[in-house]
């Protein structure tokens, strides 16, 4: 059907992305880039305020956050949220049982969305002592808009137990994919997907961990549900990729296995940036529109899915190449 | 050809039936989007129960359930989640206060007889507690009425030596906070004055309340006992009658009241199996307390871990950005691959519509609680449904370029494409089994609607965008490869 000389132009043309004459500045990129995150988890821990590789949240630190909406027309009475503090600090909150009284006495409070909502961050309170707050503050910051409120409470067992499930189920996600990859491919093709799998999550709690280091940024459960995505979106991508070089070596074709890769590469080079820009749409519509909650839940994958192209049509069929004997 | 008028037959016949099916079922939304409150309760082992297991959990669960009927919140649920918590949901319930107490303690009630010789200490310490009751209520009124304090009546150093005596000195920060304490050490110290329990609220068959007939503002809790438990309380009330010891009515340790028992009982103690208890209740702790009884008493005390309280204005708002984001990145990824793709892009989009379709009719027909982060969950799936198509027409275009005819470069491309959709939606479908066995709440609801996205993508890249390319090819008019990719790619016939 197809003569010889029309498959060489076409394997000559196709060839958009010579990946394997520049494998070395790939390696060195991707390094450069984890070995900066590493630096902003390994700070953020030394960090005597955080102690931990990421800032956790309230989800994983427990305590509660009141989340209150103010009447805002036709505009927002003035408040600084000094006034607030200073409200919550000399509060009294009724008993709860034989608990020990909750310390108010350094509340974190925010004002965003141009001072139209107001952020509360607390100890654990009980539901009582929360609507003891918010009757409290309302005379300086009020009045609220009527069921714009939302109180989370959480106690610290249940970060512990979040942190737990969150982390087992990567981790056996990541096995999961590694015997489905090995069971249809081979050994070498899951290990590269799980180096490219980890270097995408690395990367992107490195960012994260930059953030919470300078904006006091923190991560919440939300957050460990975009690595998980990301981690399968990773994977998703680079088997693709990784279909295409089977493919090619299957075909018994005697070129050098970097060639194939470049081919295979370059084959699905416009696959994997359209599909990335076509999954990247709907997160920037998210970030954009979507409001404070699932902000940084929607930039966390957008950050996942450009480092996870990068990974499956650099990083990981570059890898592959290794596996070629040297000497060319 | 006739095979595919029958599958463009067949998957018309599914939309039009998902269609109807979620015209019919409204789908179910989480309380992030209508408002309410979660509360979730870790149920804690206590004494000989060291482990606590499914049977403990089903009992505790059992108590709860009755208690919350009792609330008389529409549409409340409580589930069980993992080996030992419990999540209650109330929709559109604004203050969990209420709900929080009647869930949280464990509700034992137990009916003691007073030590013989313990009167002296028993009186000292009842009249210390209607003190310090009374100043509680004086502050109370005097707050409510904005007077200063003054303390009228009160013998300040008398308290002052108790708190001493209890080791209660300068632990707390506010006056109301001592007199609280002082007050819960108080009643534990009266339950020290009486008898182990001889009758417990297991035996109890129902509870009401009504007000005093001398004072409307005051309620008590009546209760009747089952046979067993009239038994107990006329052998009870027997041994006392008469005498100068009293009855003690404690609950969760704490002395709620006491009473003595008339000599006019001595013969058969009280009969008829009814008592009731007047501890100075408001019409809302009698109700509390009435529902609490009713429920039965808890066999594992439980600890509220978290309590999530959402408006229903911020939960719609949050319905409203979350629309505007889907539709407006669904827009874009139409504009998109009608543009990159021409006429299987439009036909994609058709595609991608009837998935979007079927996932919703998915929601209601499981039934699927739709969050927040489901709704993340359901738009990052359209992204992985988009790249299904975009690799089938990745391959269509090269087998166009290779200058394959238009028919059997469909149907390569679709073969070619097979395994590698197959393989990334295998992946991604692992992560989501991981998240949704091994995470809690938000993840569950997140991996439950990228799971069917995912399922439901395999279903309509592979069946939905091929029936109907298939289908229009049989219209001579949309036959040219033109419609697929501009001419200048493709090869000269002649070539």
């Amino acid at each position: 059907m197809v003569d010889a000389s029309s498959t060489a132009t076409a394997a000559v043309r196709q060839l958009r992305w010579s990946l394997s004459s520049m494998r070395r500045r790939v390696w060195l990129i991707s390094a450069a880039v984890v070995v900066v995150s590493l630096i902003g988890l390994l700070l953020s821990w030394l960090d005597p305020a955080i102690r931990a590789p990421l800032r956790p949240g309230l989800d994983f630190t427990g305590g509660t956050q009141i989340q209150l909406e103010r009447q805002c027309d036709p505009a927002c009475a003035d408040l600084k949220a000094i006034a607030v503090s200073d409200v919550i600090r000399d509060l009294t909150l009724p008993k709860e049982g034989n608990a020990p009284l909750p310390q108010l006495n350094a509340p974190r409070v925010q004002l965003l969305d141009a001072g139209q909502s107001l952020v509360l961050r607390l100890p654990t309170l009980s539901a009582a002592q929360g609507q003891t707050v918010i009757q409290a503050v309302e005379p300086v910051a009020g009045p609220f808009k009527d069921g714009g409120q939302s109180v989370d409470t959480i106690g610290p067992s249940l970060g512990r137990q979040l942190l737990q499930s969150s982390l087992v189920s990567l981790l056996v996600a990541f096995a999961g994919i590694a015997v489905y990859i090995s069971f249809r491919y081979d050994r070498r093709y899951a290990l590269l997907a799980l180096v490219a799998l980890a270097h995408d999550v690395v990367i992107v709690c490195g960012i994260f961990a930059w953030l919470g280091l300078f904006f006091q940024l923190e991560v919440d459960s939300l957050f460990a549900v975009a690595l998980l995505t990301i981690a399968g979106y990773s994977v998703n991508d680079t088997v693709v990729v990784f279909d295409r070089i089977r493919e090619r070596t299957q075909q018994g074709s005697d070129l050098p296995l970097s060639l194939q890769v470049d081919q295979a590469v370059s084959a699905t080079l416009t696959r994997t940036l359209y599909t990335s820009g076509t999954t990247l749409m709907p997160l920037l519509a998210l970030v954009f529109f979507g409001g404070a909650t699932l902000y940084w839940f929607a930039i966390a994958l957008a950050i996942g899915v450009v480092v996870g192209s990068w990974s499956s049509i650099a990083l990981a069929p570059s890898l592959l190449t290794l596996w070629e004997p040297q000497g060319d | 050809m006739a095979r595919y008028q029958g599958w463009f037959a067949f998957v018309l016949a599914l939309a039009i039936a998902a269609g109807m099916f979620l015209l019919r079922t409204p789908l179910e939304l989480g309380l992030d989007l209508r408002g309410g409150s979660q509360l979730t309760v870790q149920v804690q082992p206590a004494g000989e129960i060291t482990r606590v297991g499914s049977e403990e959990m089903e009992a505790v669960k059992a108590v709860l359930e009755r208690r919350v009927n009792g609330l008389g919140v529409a549409e409340s649920t409580l589930q069980t989640v993992g080996d030992t918590q419990l999540v209650l949901q109330l929709p559109g319930e604004q203050d969990p206060t209420r709900a929080a107490r009647v869930l949280g303690s464990t509700a034992m009630l137990e009916f003691r007889a007073q030590k013989p010789g313990a009167e002296g200490d028993l009186r000292s310490l009842r009249q210390l507690r209607s003190q310090v009751r009374a100043i509680l209520r004086l502050r109370d009124e005097q707050a409510l009425n904005g007077d200063s304090d003054n303390n009228d009546g009160i013998d300040l150093d008398q308290l002052a030596e108790a708190q001493k005596l209890f080791g209660l000195d300068g632990e707390a920060t506010s006056e109301t906070d001592q007199l609280q304490q002082l007050l819960a050490k108080v009643n534990e110290e009266i339950v020290q004055q009486f008898e182990p329990a001889a009758l417990t609220g297991k035996d109890l068959v129902t509870a009401g309340r009504q007000p005093l007939q001398n004072n409307p503002n005051s309620w008590e809790v009546t209760l009747s006992f089952n046979s067993d438990g009239a038994e107990a309380f006329a052998e009870l009330t027997k041994s006392i009658a008469g005498t100068d010891r009293l009855l003690g009515i404690v609950l969760d340790g704490q002395a709620i009241s006491e009473a003595s028992v008339g000599p006019q009982f001595e013969a058969a103690g009280i009969s008829g199996g009814s008592a009731s208890i007047s501890g100075n209740f408001t019409a809302e702790e009698a109700r509390e307390l009435e529902v609490q009884l009713r429920g039965g008493s808890l066999p594992l005390p439980v600890e509220i871990i978290e309590v999530r309280t959402i408006g229903p204005t911020l939960g719609a708002e949050n319905i409203r950005r979350s629309l505007v984001a889907a539709l407006s990145g669904l827009a874009f990824v139409a504009v998109f691959m009608v543009i990159a793709y021409r006429l299987p892009g439009a036909v994609a989009v058709v595609a991608l519509s009837l998935y979007a379709l079927f996932n919703l009719a998915m929601y209601a027909l499981i039934p699927v609680t739709l969050t927040l982060p489901g709704i993340a969950g359901f738009i990052l799936s359209i992204g992985m449904a988009v790249d299904a198509n975009v690799l089938i027409f990745e391959r269509i275009k090269d087998e166009l370029r290779r200058g394959n005819t238009l028919i059997r470069s469909i149907d390569t491309g679709f073969s070619e494409a097979f395994s590698s959709i197959v393989d990334g939606h295998l992946t991604t479908l692992i992560s989501c089994a991981a998240l949704f066995f091994l995470g809690t709440g938000l993840v569950k609801g997140f991996a439950a609607t990228l799971g069917i996205g995912v399922l439901l993508s395999l279903f309509t890249a592979l069946t939905c965008t091929r029936t109907l390319l298939r289908f229009l090819m049989g219209y001579s008019g949309l036959r040219s490869p033109n419609n697929f990719l501009p001419n200048s790619q493709l090869p000269t016939p002649s070539a």
